[in-house]
Formats: structure tokens, C-alpha cells, sequence
């Protein structure tokens, strides 16, 4: 049975522990989303490429490789279990050598890299849709008045996208706090891997996971909220 | 080749996939021309608009504008555009900016103009279409005429030397009508050169110096507005006009 008592034996002796696991959870999230925006910003420009009949062959050529390339990349990940693709780039990468001197931040590094390209594939989408649901007018009018396809994206179009990416970009990063947890099977000492090291140092079995998962609880619950009430108050200011 | 021929169509073609919508287009549009095209639904006439900036690019034939064949792949659409305004039936403002904004876009972002200057350009045109005082709104506060109007300043704001307008007041309250005719007329006396696409025959033959009929993707009659409306040779024609007058 669940233990109150044993759970308040075990924060006392490894809180520390527990903390440095979540701040560890915490930083990997931050830099993997920021990856993962970054690919995605990549991916989405690359997927919406058009090709026109004005391009000449070489090009049209080169742009139909690219959008292949950023098709097939969203949909492997998106089709595929984080789990799999954590274990593919972690190994591939250090069993060909890949690897800083420090054997603690060489784990960590391909951790981000991993659940970075994930989430890259999955913003990919929200950007795009988020570009894809500004009305064709606007990109449009925009041209008419001689502004070049990067102008017009720059002032008209990605001002008026990032309102609906916005939103979904920080419901990615409460997702990806969650996530993570799958990088302490490869071994990456985030706030999963600290529970499973207190569980078999202790040969206690489920309290440690529940300090674990109380404390996931209390920064995904507040912060999912805090989204939900911001979104709330940008949609009224745009109907008015 | 003639100065004052602002834009020469020869032989336009569109067509998307199996469809062919312009089958052969020729017309020349002088220097203060204002030409009405009207049509009935799907004859092709805002298609033959949209191909005058490319904003559809035509798969047959050639549009010059100012001596220089746009259809070209050497020529740059962009500098183009600069030159020919465009309004279009559902405004389009830009929903992001306000009012002075939408109207200050093109001179500052695109011409590089000085802050200062564009305002003062943008504020004399939101005044001439009679809104000098909404320029800190936001686009969706005014009402559809006054958005199309803003739409026009902003198309002015670059210094076209042709506006386009496709079906400007189609999505207008009918009270709302005439207070964007009423500056496009201004426009036309101020001796704007201008291509309209309207169902307002009204304003086709007060306003209009030609007047042109398309169906089925061809002109199939184009002649001053008084010999146009009252005098229509062709069947087509005579049955359309006998439907909406």
C-alpha cells in the first residue's frame, strides 16, 4: 500500500534529488522546444513551397526534393513512438563516436537533439496551419501593393499567424515536460531517472514515482491553466 | 509603339487545368481610360483582371505595361505591382495594422519612404476618401464602405499609374454603395487611368469612357458607354442587359 509516512521519509532524504531532477526536465524541455521551433519554422517553409510555372526545371526540381524530404520528415515522426526514435538517435549517434568529452552532457545533448526532432515534426504542422488559416486575401493584397513573398510574410502574414501558433506552441512545451520522462531509459538524470534511482536504492517501489508524478502534476496543471486563461483573453481582443 | 498605350493585351489566354476561361483577349488601355467590364457570372472578367498584375498568371499570350511585357520570366512582378493598384471585392485590409497603417504599408515597407513622410502621405489620402479621423482604428471597427475605401487609399498610397478594381462594391450593404462609387468616380474625373469590374451598370455608363462586354472568356463587344447600353449589337449582350436593367 501507499505509504504517506514513507513519502515524507523519502522527500526528506532526496528532495534535493528531486529537484535537480526537475530542473534538469525543465531546462532539456526549454531547449528541445526551442529546437523543435526552430526545425519546425524550416519544415513549414519547406512543405509550403509552391511550385510555379515560372521556375525554371532545375528548380521546380530542387523544390519538389525539399518538400519531399520535409513531407516524409513530419510524417516518420508523427508516426513513430518517441521512445523508438530517443533509442535510434541516442545509439546510432554514440556508436558512431558522436560524443562530447563529458559523458553526463553527451546524454543529455542527443536527448535534446531526439525529443527536439520530434517536436520539430509536430510544429511544423501548427505552423503551418497556423499560416495556412490567414485568409488568402491578405497574402494577396499584400503582393498587389509590390511587396516580395518574404515582405509580405514578414509584415502581413506571420503577425497575424503567430495569433493562432501561439497558443499551441506553449500546449507543446506542457506536452513535452511529460515526455521527456522517456529520456531516462537512455539514461539522462531528468526527473523520471531520479525516481528510479531513489526507487532502487530503496527497494521502494511506488512512492518515489508518486513524488515524481506529484510534481510533474504541480507545474503541467497551473502552467496549462495559465495558457487556457491567456488564450481566452486574446480571443476576445480580436473580436472585440 | 504609341506612348500613351498604358497596357496592351495580345491574344490573353487562361486556362486552370481542363477549364479554359480566357480564350483570346486583345485590347489596348490608353492613358485615362476608365473601363468598365461587365459580364455575366463566370465569363471570365475578374480572371482578365487578375491576369493584368499576375495575380494569375496567364498560360497564353502577353500583357505590356509601360513598354515592358510582364509575362516575361525576366521581368520582376514585384517593381510591376508598384505601378498598378488593385482593390479588391473583400477590401483585404491588412487585419494586423490599423487604418494609417494599412495605408502607410506600401510606401514604407515597400518603397522605403521616411516614416514621417509616408504618414503625411497616408493621412492626405485617408482624408480625400473622407476618413482622416479612423486612421487609429483597427480595420474590422469600420464599417465595409469605409474598409473599401481605406482599400483604395491604400492602393493610391504607392502611386499607381492604373487601378484595377474587382467588383468593389459587390460585398456592400446597398446603403454603403455609394460612398466607394462616389470616390472611385473622383478618381476617374481626377483622370485616373481604370479598369473596373462591376455589376453597377449605373456606373458604368455615367463613369466609364469604354465600356466592355466578356463572355465565355472573350470581349464580345466594347464601345463607348452611350452607343454600349443604348445601341447593343451583339445578342449576347442584348439578352444580358435586357436581364439586369
Amino acid at each position: 500500500m501507499i505509504s504517506g509516512d514513507r513519502i515524507v521519509k523519502i522527500w526528506a532524504k532526496y528532495g534535493h534529488f528531486y529537484l535537480q531532477g526537475l530542473g534538469n526536465t525543465l531546462w532539456v524541455t526549454l531547449l528541445a522546444v526551442s529546437l523543435g521551433v526552430v526545425l519546425g519554422l524550416l519544415v513549414a517553409s519547406g512543405r509550403m513551397m509552391k511550385l510555379r510555372s515560372r521556375d525554371n526545371p532545375v528548380l521546380k526540381g530542387i523544390k519538389a526534393v525539399v518538400r519531399f524530404l520535409c513531407t516524409a520528415y513530419v510524417e516518420v515522426l508523427r508516426a513513430t513512438p518517441l521512445i523508438v526514435q530517443v533509442f535510434v538517435i541516442y545509439y546510432s549517434a554514440t556508436g558512431i563516436g558522436l560524443s562530447l568529452s563529458d559523458a553526463t552532457a553527451t546524454r543529455m545533448m542527443w536527448g535534446i537533439i531526439a525529443v527536439g526532432l520530434n517536436s520539430g515534426a509536430y510544429l511544423s504542422e501548427v505552423i503551418r496551419s497556423g499560416i495556412g488559416a490567414v485568409p488568402g486575401g491578405q497574402l494577396e493584397a499584400a503582393r498587389c501593393i509590390g511587396m516580395s513573398q518574404w515582405k509580405a510574410m514578414r509584415f502581413v502574414i506571420l503577425p497575424q499567424a503567430i495569433r493562432n501558433i501561439l497558443p499551441a506552441l506553449c500546449n507543446e512545451f506542457v506536452t513535452i515536460i511529460k515526455e521527456t520522462s522517456v529520456l531516462a531509459m537512455v539514461g539522462i538524470a531528468e526527473l523520471m531517472f531520479k525516481a528510479q534511482s531513489i526507487s532502487t536504492q530503496t527497494y521502494i517501489f511506488v512512492e518515489p514515482y508518486i513524488i515524481a508524478a506529484a510534481m510533474y502534476f504541480t507545474v503541467v496543471f497551473p502552467l496549462s491553466k495559465l495558457i487556457a486563461a491567456v488564450e481566452r483573453r486574446m480571443n476576445k481582443s480580436v473580436t472585440r | 509603339m504609341s506612348q500613351d498605350k498604358l497596357i496592351q493585351v495580345k491574344g490573353l489566354e487562361k486556362r486552370f487545368k481542363r477549364l479554359e476561361v480566357l480564350r483570346g483577349i486583345d485590347i489596348d488601355i490608353h492613358k485615362g481610360d476608365v473601363v468598365a467590364v461587365i459580364g455575366p457570372s463566370g465569363s471570365g472578367k475578374s480572371t482578365f483582371l487578375r491576369c493584368l498584375n499576375l495575380l494569375e498568371e496567364p498560360t497564353g499570350g502577353q500583357i505590356i505595361f509601360e513598354g515592358t511585357d510582364i509575362t516575361s520570366k525576366e521581368t520582376n512582378i514585384d517593381v510591376m505591382r508598384q505601378k498598378i493598384g488593385m482593390v479588391f471585392q473583400q477590401f483585404n485590409l491588412f487585419a494586423n495594422m490599423t487604418v494609417l497603417d494599412n495605408v502607410m504599408a506600401g510606401p514604407l515597407r515597400v518603397k522605403g519612404m521616411k516614416k514621417d513622410e509616408a504618414e503625411k502621405l497616408a493621412l492626405g489620402l485617408l482624408e480625400r476618401v473622407g476618413l482622416g479621423d479612423r486612421g487609429s482604428a483597427y480595420p474590422i471597427q469600420l464599417s465595409g464602405g469605409q474598409q473599401q475605401r481605406v482599400a483604395i487609399a491604400r492602393a493610391l498610397a504607392m502611386q499607381p499609374d492604373v487601378m484595377l478594381f474587382d467588383e468593389p462594391t459587390s460585398a456592400l450593404d446597398p446603403e454603403m454603395v455609394r460612398e466607394v462609387l462616389d470616390v472611385i468616380r473622383q478618381l476617374a474625373d481626377e483622370g485616373m487611368t481604370m479598369v473596373v469590374v462591376t455589376h453597377e451598370m449605373g456606373f458604368a455608363r455615367e463613369a466609364a469612357s469604354r465600356v466592355l462586354f466578356m463572355d465565355e472568356g472573350v470581349i464580345m463587344e466594347e464601345n463607348g458607354p452611350q452607343e454600349f447600353f443604348d445601341h447593343p449589337q451583339n445578342p449576347r449582350l442584348q439578352d444580358f442587359l435586357s436581364k439586369v436593367l
